[in-house]
């Protein structure tokens, strides 16, 4: 099918969803390349899980389409959504049925699901992610952490092609945290497509090839992310007593100079990272040029400093 | 969107399918018979000879009184009894008949869990109340075992309004019906005195059997019938015959008795019932006949029970107690006057006297 | 997408043998949707909910017949509940009398939570979204919850009916039964009659339990759509018992809830199992396209 011909898993166009007055999700065009472990970033409220509910077939957008897996949304969810393993706005399940019998109902909801080898999937996904000890006991007794893992279970009854995971590692302690990255690069070793949202972004840093930065509702930024750590200005500062020479020399490189510090000897430059030119050329012009340069250092952009700068710092939730 | 709209054409569209579906069951049916004049029908209805029968008869009144709400309250025993007797005529009512011949028949009268039962055989009579789990046993004298056709249906109502058709009467045919599942002549007579509260009698006539299904009698002016006695099904099959042979229950409290002839429901004429009940007079003719009985024969607890008080509307004269087919004038002087008639004829009545 | 192609689309889990490949999801034939009903009962019936529902409804007719042994002079004839005064002739009375005393109020209660719970109860406990997701299909959750409301009905009464039968023949004697006509049958056909009464009472449910599912539909929270399920049908007994309203009765929903008498005479009449069967249907297909409408194109923002 058509995943091959675009090469993409998800697709959306000018998606929007509206709660009364409010745009949770505002026309947001999101490419989700197939293959690739696919960060969904955004501070808490600016509309990922609600992107998650409509690409799910949850809730119907306002406005705007969607293809998943080279289908047309929501026409063929049915066709789909078999395809999809999900885990939306943390796991849920029966309290008073035990972690195996939460997985069967599950797996029983599943037209194409086998029953013969219900069993057998249902105890292999226990198995993955660790919950074999605890699969017999009622979910009431489970901890967060347990119930995530069993939710991850969950989507991985049968084999899927694209795992959308909001949120998955949530209120894990760090041990579950890092293995759940461990899992999610297993799906992604697979060959699945996976779709993972998070609030945190060194965790996308640390398992994603790519990402998009939601903020109020709309995608601010999306790509693989090297090209997101390159958008965005790179900064220079050279130690030296020739600061006029050296801002001069810089300026040619394409720097803007910040306002000279009284008798510093700093001079600190930045630069759109795309134009940036090698930093040992810089200093071998400056050398050229006769400034004496004492100290230079670069600032490597953090994906951080992008993430606060799109989204806004500080602790509020935005809306 | 289109998509969730069409989704909710099912909700829209089952009400439509429902409505429909009582608008159609409700409407009157479209049958058509062979054209018979009156005289045919009446004919018809002389010449039938169905003997045997089970079947459902339903009694709807809207006599337009007020209606009292089933639960015992108070325990006045005036008030009982007249609230008892006043659920009896207004308010619907079912019973299921089954009658195999002149000499063996059943009626039940169905509540919700409850019954009252019926049965003769022959000279044997039970009756059973499943409430006060009472079981009375009869057995009636050799001549009026004789009788034939237990009252309470719907034939022989009819064959008594037959029986009046009079020169005081028109008898015209509405057109065909369907009664029951079978369909009908109907039967229509209208007084041709203004002097009565009664419209017209409507007689349902089985175009095959000529028996009658239903009769109702329609108020002047009114459309719906103020009192209609129907089938609601009938099957002219012989009912199976251990229907007729009763055995109380065991835990029943039985009761013998043996009963004048005269007081015999189905045995009551005319006669009977003067040598009944006080001295009355009569008044008028036919449809305009008006009852009087003398002062006293109210009995004094029944004016004076609060249920009385609250029926009942002061006019010239005394109280009236008004229904859409019967009106009783209680006068100051404690004389009664009843009739198919409006008050004014009442009036006139008690002001002659 | 067929999972044989190469390539990054390749799906996961294949490292394991789990089951058939997806993506050929339309090729393979799908289930009815049988083994979906199935672990709704089992979800219904594992709850500790539903069983206290159970014995709470199995302690009616256990108190009635305890309280009747318990009297010396034993209870009169029409007083009190109908056939009370019947069963220290014979302990098949105790189911009858026992529906009859739960009708108007505890089957409709019990009832009201399970069928009021179907969707909001997912819903409130969030499975309802990972349910959809599998998915189930929502018309084919919404059948199966039905279903699985309308065999709750059913075991609702047959709870009743036989804790009722046990306690009698454990207090009382084994006797002919009496019908409302008067007339004795044996014990054989006392059952059947017995069983007769049970599916009436339980059809009689069946249009309360769609009024309960589409109530459902409307919220997130079980225990409103529980409340809003047992006000109508509480409501509809009210309004029935209205005379003002009397031509309002025969749409009610428990216009015929009294009516399995008609069961009980002889010979068996069929008319109000017929009305009622009709009435109830016409609720379900009601209250079952409301709950279409209202399923099918909701936000599922639990
Ligand atoms: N059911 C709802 N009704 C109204 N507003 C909602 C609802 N669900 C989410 N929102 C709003 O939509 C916005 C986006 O929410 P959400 O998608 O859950 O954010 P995220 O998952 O990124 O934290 C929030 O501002 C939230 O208040
Ligand atoms: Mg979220």
């Amino acid at each position: 099918m058509t995943v091959a011909g675009t090469g993409l898993a998800i697709e959306t166009r000018g998606l929007s969803k509206r709660f009364g007055h409010q745009d949770a999700v505002d026309d947001v065009d999101l490419t989700v390349p197939a293959g690739t472990v696919f960060g969904f970033l955004g501070p808490n409220g600016s509309g990922k899980t609600t992107t998650i509910r409509m690409l799910l077939g949850l809730a119907s957008a306002t406005r705007g389409e969607a293809t998943v897996l080279g289908q047309e949304l929501p026409g063929a969810l049915s066709s789909v959504l078999p395809r999809i393993g999900a885990l939306v706005e943390g796991p849920a399940f029966y309290p008073f049925l035990s972690g195996t019998a939460n997985l069967m109902r599950l797996d029983s909801a599943d037209r194409y699901a086998s029953g013969s080898t219900r069993r057998s999937r249902v105890d292999a996904a226990l198995d993955r992610v660790g919950l074999t000890h605890a699969a017999g006991k009622r979910v009431k007794a489970y901890s967060l952490g347990m119930k995530q893992r069993l939710g991850l279970a969950s989507a991985l009854l049968s084999p899927r092609e694209l795992l959308v995971l909001d949120e998955p590692t949530n209120g894990l302690d760090p041990q579950g945290t890092r293995e759940v990255r461990n899992l999610i690069r297993s799906f992604a070793d697979d060959g699945a497509t996976v779709f993972v949202s998070s609030h945190l972004l060194s965790e996308v840093e640390q398992m994603c090839t790519h990402a998009a930065i939601m903020s109020a509702g709309r995608l601010v930024a999306q790509g693989g992310l090297d090209e997101l750590r390159r958008v965005g200005d790179a900064h220079v500062t050279v130690v030296t007593p020739d600061a006029e020479r050296a801002r001069r020399r810089l300026a040619a490189f394409g720097f803007v100079t910040d306002e000279p510090a009284e008798g510093s000897g700093r001079v600190r430059a930045t630069v759109a990272v795309e134009a940036a030119a090698a930093p040992e050329s810089i200093v071998a012009a400056l050398v050229a040029d006769g400034v004496r340069v004492r100290g230079f250092t670069v600032e490597q952009v953090t994906l951080e400093e992008r993430f606060v700068a799109l989204t806004g710092e500080g602790f509020d939730v935005v809306r | 969107m289109v998509r969730s709209s069409l989704r909710w054409m099912p909700a829209v569209l089952v009400p439509l399918v429902i409505g429909t579906g009582v608008v159609v069951a409700g409407a009157s049916p479209v049958v058509t018979l062979e054209e018979k004049t009156p005289e045919q029908v009446l004919a018809l209805v002389a010449a039938s000879d169905v003997r045997s029968f089970s079947g459902t008869i339903q009694q709807t009144s809207r006599l337009g009184l007020p209606e009292f709400p089933s639960t015992d309250s108070g325990s006045d025993s005036t008030t009982d009894s007249v609230a008892s007797a006043l659920e009896l005529i207004t308010g619907a009512h079912e019973a299921r008949v089954f009658v195999d011949g002149p000499q063996r028949a059943r009626v039940q009268i169905t509540e919700n869990l409850a019954e009252r039962d019926v049965i003769r055989s022959g000279s044997e009579v039970w009756t059973y109340d499943s409430e006060a789990k009472e079981a009375t046993h009869l057995t009636l004298p050799d001549k009026t075992a004789a009788h034939d056709s237990p009252a309470w249906t719907p034939g022989e109502i009819a064959a008594r309004a037959l029986a009046a058709v009079t020169p005081s009467t028109e008898v015209s045919l509405d057109p065909a019906s369907r009664v029951a599942g079978r369909s009908t002549y109907e039967l229509v007579l209208t007084p041709r005195t203004e002097d009565t509260l009664v419209g017209s009698v409507t007689i349902a006539v089985d175009s095959e059997s000529g028996m009658p299904l239903a009769a109702s009698v329609h108020a002047r002016g009114e459309s719906a019938p103020a009192f209609r006695v129907a089938f609601t099904a009938i099957d002219l099959a012989a009912p199976a015959a251990r229907l007729f042979a009763f055995t109380p229950p065991a835990e029943a409290t039985v009761k013998e008795e043996s009963v004048p002839d005269a007081a015999l429901p189905g045995t009551l004429d005319a006669r009977d019932l003067r040598s009944a009940v006080p001295p009355f007079g009569v008044s008028g003719s036919d449809w305009s006949t008006v009852v009087e009985l003398p002062s006293g024969s109210a009995p004094p607890e029944l004016l004076a029970s609060p249920l009385f008080a609250s029926l009942a509307t002061p006019v010239d004269g005394g109280k009236l107690l008004g229904s859409a087919l019967l009106n009783v004038l209680v006068t100051d002087d404690g004389r009664v006057f009843a009739g198919a008639v409006p008050l004014n004829v009442l009036q006139d009545a008690a002001a002659n006297r | 997408m067929s999972s044989a192609e190469p390539g990054p689309a390749r799906a996961i889990g294949e490292r394991a043998p789990l089951g058939s490949p997806s993506g050929e999801g339309e090729s393979r034939h799908p289930s009815l949707g049988i083994s979906l009903l199935v672990s709704e009962l089992s979800v219904i019936y594992r709850r500790p909910r539903t069983w206290a529902l159970l014995a709470a409804l199995a302690a009616v007719p256990i108190l009635i017949a305890v309280a009747v042994r318990l009297t010396d002079d034993g209870p009169q004839p029409g007083r009190g509940p109908p056939f009370l005064d019947s069963i220290t002739n014979n302990g098949l009375f105790v189911g009858f009398t026992a529906l009859v005393v739960c009708i108007p109020l505890f089957l409709p209660l019990t009832v009201g939570v399970v069928a009021g719970d179907t969707i909001a109860g997912e819903a409130g406990h969030g499975t309802l979204r990972y349910l959809l997701i599998v998915p189930a299909g929502r018309v084919r959750l919404l059948l199966v919850k039905y279903v699985g409301a309308a065999i709750f009905c059913l075991s609702a009464t047959l709870t009743i009916v036989l804790a009722g039968t046990v306690i009698g023949f454990a207090l009382f004697p084994l006797g002919d039964v009496t019908l409302l006509s008067g007339d004795t049958i044996g014990p054989g056909e006392s059952t059947l009659r017995l069983l007769l009464v049970a599916g009436y009472v339980t059809v009689s449910l069946l249009g309360l339990s769609a009024v309960g599912l589409f109530i459902s539909t409307l919220t997130d929270v079980p225990v409103g759509a529980m409340a809003a399920t047992i006000v109508i049908a509480v409501a509809s007994q009210v309004v029935g018992a209205l005379p003002q309203l009397a031509w309002l009765h025969p749409w009610l929903l428990s216009n015929h809830w009294l009516g399995f008498g008609d069961l009980l005479r002889q010979p068996i009449s069929w008319d109000s199992f017929g009305a009622n069967a009709l009435l109830q249907l016409g609720y379900i297909a009601l209250f079952g396209a409301l709950a279409y409408g209202r399923f099918t194109t909701k936000d599922v923002l639990s």
